[in-house]
């Protein structure tokens, strides 16, 4: 009876050739000595048309400096040599056939050198795999756009899209200690919109809501790019003043105001009449907190509010 | 048990086998780099697990933020190597290592890995040479950037309760670029050294 079974050296071509990794040896001269199935298909050439020539001469895209001296290193320490794709994304230009990659041009690759001693333990060649990383690229970017998201997130307010509490918190604290370590003047505005419980209940809460986006969007664009802005928290805004002293702070107020009041805030077919109130207040050496910067800034609103509204008081 | 056991004449004897290794290694990283290359008089130190972290800021400048690359070595001994880099001299070295032009983050970490890899590949695969054992190696990757030497392994994440540390300072001629290779043991490889190092005794 015929043995049908293979041996190991027909084994070991069959797996070495049909192995879903690249795998392909090279001479010290670089001339390519095996080529196997996976580089076959994903470079578009066979193994007859590289096995014998030049690495250079068949892709000269190769970054051929570098690897020269990475496989020189492989033959003369007798040592193995890594690629990584998350420090540099592909050797060869190898197309990766998904078809959402997210900004990946290529296949990424990670790839093993290992020298291939003979029997004096001299390396006669260098033998490389190499990996298709490109999944673990992508889910890896995935996941960094989602980290993204979620801090951007997690410093925003969801309605308005200007910073949130929290953040605003965060920022006046840190410029809290810088103006106290530091000296400069540190100024704070609360800016409230008045009478908002009534555009709730004539309007609708869609109405409210319009009011506070087109409010944020107003202030976020009057500021200057060293002010931080965001919504404090209801129909409570703050403006943080680096730098600015309170008679500074009373100029932005009073411009923030007008630029709210001043013009009709236009809902589906009603222009909507809408003031807001302002309270200053600026960072003194006797406060040990940022809170008593809010705490005052919120006095000085109040007031603005009992002396009649759509003003600024500090 | 083990720990007692490696007794001063396995440490001399280690000590001989890696200045044997670190000369060769000094050698053949000249050649490669094309410059003159000083490898340190390694240092052999035993140390309960728990006070590597401590080592580690006692063999460096304990608050110095440094960069770490670690890689695994495969065979009857087993262990994992660390090379710490300080920040002066990367893109000296990058340019002997056939990179061009000024490092990208991305180029200056593949950079770190390289150096480490030949380092740690040169080194202990003239140390293991001697044991008649042929090394293998995972990729190396990046243990830390920018930390201070004695936070860059926590005691707890260890598991096993000696370790073997060799230190070997590799310096170019023109000073700029140094590192320090550290190589960690487990007790069980510990003990197998111990076997290799008793053939070597045995052989001389």
């Amino acid at each position: 009876m015929r043995n049908l079974m293979p041996d190991r050296s027909e084994l070991l071509e069959f797996a070495v050739d049909r192995a879903n990794i690249g795998i392909f040896a090279l001479d010290r001269e670089m001339h390519v000595l095996l080529w196997n199935r996976f580089m076959a298909d994903h470079s578009g050439k066979e193994s007859a048309e590289v096995i014998g020539r030049n690495l250079f001469d068949c892709f000269p895209d190769l970054p051929r400096r570098w690897l020269e001296k990475k496989v020189a290193g492989v033959f003369l320490l007798k040592n193995f040599a890594f690629t990584s794709w998350e420090q540099r994304p592909y050797l060869f230009r190898f197309h990766h056939g998904r078809p959402v990659t997210g900004g990946i041009d290529y296949m990424q690759q990670t790839c093993t050198f290992v020298p291939v001693k003979n029997a004096s333990g001299e390396v006669s060649a260098v033998c490389v795999t190499l990996v298709d990383a490109t999944d673990t690229a992508i889910a890896y970017r995935q996941l960094e756009r989602a980290m993204a998201t979620v801090r951007e997130n997690a410093r925003c307010d969801g309605l308005t899209g200007v910073f949130n509490r929290r953040h605003l918190e965060e920022r006046l604290s840190e410029e809290f200690y810088r103006s106290r370590r530091y000296g400069g003047p540190l100024s704070l505005v609360m800016l409230d919109i008045d009478h908002f419980k009534r555009v709730n209940d004539v309007h609708g809460h869609l109405a409210g809501d319009e009011v506070l986006r087109i409010v944020a969007a107003r202030v976020s664009e009057a500021v200057r790019a060293s002010d931080i802005f965001g919504r404090y928290g209801g129909e409570e805004f703050g403006v943080i003043l680096p730098g600015t002293d309170i008679a500074g702070a009373r100029v932005v107020a009073d411009k923030l105001r007008e630029l709210v009041s001043g013009q009709p805030l236009a809902y589906k077919d009603v222009g909507l009449e809408i003031t807001v109130s302002c309270g200053v207040a600026q960072v003194a050496p006797e406060h040990t907190t940022y809170e008593e910067v809010i705490r005052l800034a919120d006095t000085a609103l109040y007031r603005a509010k009992r002396e009649g509204r759509n003003r600024v008081c500090a | 048990v083990s720990g007692q056991e490696f007794t001063a004449v396995h440490r001399d004897a280690l000590q001989e086998v890696a200045n044997v290794a670190m000369g060769e290694a000094g050698a053949k990283l000249a050649e490669l780099l094309d410059t003159f290359v000083r490898l340190s008089v390694p240092r052999i130190l035993i140390s309960d697990a728990a006070e590597v972290p401590d080592t580690l800021g006692k063999l460096l400048e304990p608050h110095n933020a440094v960069t770490a690359v670690r890689q695994s070595f495969l065979s009857r001994i087993q262990g994992e190597a660390i090379v710490l880099f300080g920040e002066a001299g990367c893109a000296e070295l990058a340019d002997l290592m056939g990179y061009d032009g000024v490092l990208a983050p991305s180029e200056r970490r593949e950079v770190l890995l390289d150096i480490a890899n030949v380092l740690v590949g040169a080194c202990l695969g003239g140390v293991f040479r001697q044991f008649g054992l042929e090394l293998g190696f995972t990729a190396p990757s990046l243990l830390a950037e920018d930390t201070p030497a004695q936070r860059l392994i926590r005691a707890d994440t260890l598991d096993w309760s000696r370790a073997l540390l060799v230190e070997v300072n590799f310096r170019l001629e023109q000073g700029a670029f140094s590192s320090h290779l550290i190589v960690l043991l487990p007790e069980r490889s510990i003990d197998r050294m111990r076997e290799s190092l008793d053939q070597i005794i045995a052989a001389l």
